[in-house]
């Protein structure tokens, strides 16, 4: 339990090195990936999913994944990223993801926030209110 | 011009097809009714959460990147990596008049088979107990149309009453009948037509009780006419232990309705130790912290909380508890009992020895108090049953030395017939409540030595064929008892008359 405890710390503060004015920073992740190899701390396996586990969540966040039915436009996706960069206050950049199940509309997801406008969508909304 | 109207109209669209925002999260693990969320960043405390598949869960432990859930449902076909959304809604369930005479499981749902529930409003299940503002002084009776109770334990309304015991001694009986006693005294007030009438409605929450007990408790209701004033929620043992743990704040917001609305109601909560042990569950698998006999640190804050709800509204309802314990062996002094006894106004002591000896209910009439119950009896219970208590407290110092077998006075040998008179006098069969006119008159009886020279083991046998004078030949006496309630000279005149002429037929019965 304590060991566990130790592990979890030590991913945590391996994270906050890596992350540098708010963005994850690929240089740091090296230097933390080479100074794990090194060192050889505890659990190395543990440690390095936990991290990893910390690291795309940042990675995430930064990132809008935006899934459609239909076409989507670039200049959608600008559209898409000027306006959550604006939301989160950090650099937000958009990606297009296919995904015909949503019949029509557009699904953004940011981090665990989702927007979503889909016709799938509102039809499980409706369902959940009859 | 036509461009005009599709401008408003692609207007219109977007405006209604505006994008809703939710937060999502993944599911990490799940087990025992307990599941571990990735995610979920923006959950608030005591929220819903939809997992996929139409079952709902409540955020109980947000940790930094964790939160840990309970699952209201079933839990089978959730796996790991399912995606979890959260709904900006805390728990709430239906309310109001619609769920009278119908059985609802924790979340409100009907599980009678009766059709779906109309209810137009619903209310949050966690909610803050009543300030001290809004609150008034209970002064308004509840009769339990047990005779033991409502003469020296008397209830009021908004009070919070604990039925307390060992198991099999009587708790959930005491609860129905005055379930029951409150359906006929709504009866005969609604017939009457009376103005200032007010009438219980009863919430019973059956938590963690066999699946048998709970259908023989509701048809013990609907034989006695009781269940058409009655919600019932359910929560057998059977069902997983966050719905237990909910039920008795699903029913406690049930109760909330009638009381903000200026109704009356009543919440029995049966049993609260088998809640406490349910929570226990769900906190050791939600890894917080466990205390004495392995309960949560909270524990009684759970209770606490729960009670407090019970009040009596300054220019609205009331909401009256009965909250009922599990003892192991009598023991008031473990854990769960202090802390309800401690919360309660009051509590209604059975014990194992009386009730083994046939003194049914098996009220310690020693060991039961109610706080604030007597500024809520009427002046009549008060007139001739003030001293009852007394006077039995004095029967058992008096028997314990008896049993000595030593050569005992008159004076203590009069006090010692008195005592057995009153001791079976108060017996009563179960599903029975007395009305309190009814007992008022026995009580009248009693006081004025009509019971004296019966002897002890016909003193059943004589207030029953009493009862019966009384309802088939006295009834506009019994009435104006009630709707004085108190002993006026005509009255008592008149409870003489009758009782003379009784005691002479009895005596000829014989
Ligand atoms: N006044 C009474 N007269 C006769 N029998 C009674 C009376 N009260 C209760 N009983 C009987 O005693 C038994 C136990 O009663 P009850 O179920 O109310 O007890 P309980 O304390 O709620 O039990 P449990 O601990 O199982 O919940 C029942 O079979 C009931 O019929
Ligand atoms: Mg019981």
């Amino acid at each position: 339990m304590r060991a566990a405890k130790k592990t979890k710390l030590l991913a945590k503060q391996l994270f906050k090195l890596s992350v540098v004015n708010g963005a994850v920073s690929a240089e740091q992740v090296a230097g933390v990936l080479g100074w794990v190899e090194k060192t050889a701390p505890r659990q190395p396996v543990t440690l390095l999913k936990l991290y990893r586990g910390y690291i795309a969540a940042e990675i995430a966040k930064s990132r809008a994944i935006v899934e459609h039915a239909g076409a989507v436009t670039d200049a959608t996706l600008k559209m898409i990223e000027g306006a959550m960069t604006q939301k989160y206050r950090r650099v937000v950049t958009a990606s297009a993801k296919p995904n015909p199940a949503l019949i029509a509309g557009l699904r953004v997801r940011v981090g665990s926030d989702v927007y979503e406008s889909t016709v799938a969508g509102q039809l499980a909304t409706l369902s959940s209110a009859v | 011009m036509s461009n005009v109207i599709e401008q408003i109209e692609s207007q219109i669209a977007k405006l209604s097809s505006k994008a809703v925002k939710k937060n999502t999260g993944t599911i990490r693990t799940v087990a025992d009714g307990v599941a571990k969320l990735d995610g979920l960043s923006d959950v608030m405390y005591n929220e819903m959460v939809q997992f996929p598949g139409g079952a709902i869960g409540i955020a109980l432990n947000l940790e930094e990147d964790e939160v840990g859930c309970v699952v209201l449902g079933d839990v089978a076909q959730l796996k790991e990596g399912d995606e979890v959304a959260t709904t900006g809604k805390l728990l709430s369930v239906p309310v109001g008049k619609a769920l009278l005479g119908r059985v609802v499981d924790a979340l409100g749902r009907p599980v009678d088979g009766k059709g779906p529930i109309d209810a137009k409003e619903t209310y949050p299940v966690e909610k803050i107990a009543p300030g001290i503002m809004v609150r008034k002084s209970v002064n308004q009776p509840l009769f339990t149309g047990i005779m033991a109770i409502d003469s020296m334990i008397p209830i009021g309304r908004g009070q919070r009453e604990l039925i307390i015991g060992d198991r099999g001694t009587g708790k959930t009986t005491i609860c129905i009948d005055t379930i029951i006693n409150q359906a006929r005294i709504n009866k005969v007030g609604l017939a009457s037509g009376a103005k200032d009438f007010r009438p219980v409605y009863s919430i019973y929450v059956a938590v963690g009780q066999k699946q048998s007990n709970v259908v023989r408790t509701i048809a013990a209701l609907e034989a006695a006419g009781a269940l058409e004033y009655t919600v019932i929620v359910s929560a057998p043992a059977a069902d997983n232990p966050a719905n237990q743990y909910l039920a008795p704040f699903s029913g406690a917001a049930i109760g909330e309705w009638f009381m903000e609305n200026g109704m009356d109601a009543l919440i029995v909560y049966d049993d609260l130790s088998k809640h406490a042990v349910a929570y226990r569950q769900i906190s050791l698998i939600l890894k917080r912290p466990s205390g004495r006999e392995a309960y949560p640190g909270d524990v009684f804050y759970l209770h606490s909380r729960l009670l407090e709800r019970a009040a009596r509204l300054d220019g609205k309802g009331s909401l009256t508890a009965l909250p009922v314990i599990e003892t192991q062996a009598g023991d008031v002094s473990a854990y769960i009992p202090t802390n309800v006894i401690s919360i309660t106004d009051g509590q209604i002591f059975l014990e194992t020895d009386l009730f083994n000896q046939g003194i049914r209910p098996a009220v310690s009439v020693g060991l039961s108090v109610s706080r604030v119950g007597s500024s809520a009896q009427i002046k009549v219970t008060k007139q001739v049953g003030g001293k009852l208590k007394g006077e039995l407290a004095q029967f058992r110092e008096l028997a314990a030395f008896a049993q000595f077998g030593s050569d005992l006075d008159a004076k203590t040998k009069a006090q010692l017939d008195r005592g057995a008179r009153i001791v079976e006098l108060f017996k009563q069969p179960q599903l029975n409540p007395l009305a309190i006119e009814m007992q008022a008159a026995i009580l009248w009886a009693l006081q004025k030595n009509y019971f004296d020279s019966i002897d002890t083991k016909q003193v059943v046998a004589a207030a029953n064929s009493l009862k019966d004078y009384l309802t088939t030949r006295k009834a506009d006496l019994l009435a104006s008892i009630r709707n004085e309630a108190k002993l006026s000279d005509a009255i008592e005149a008149g409870l003489k008359a009758s009782a003379d002429e009784w005691k002479a037929t009895f005596a000829a019965k014989k």
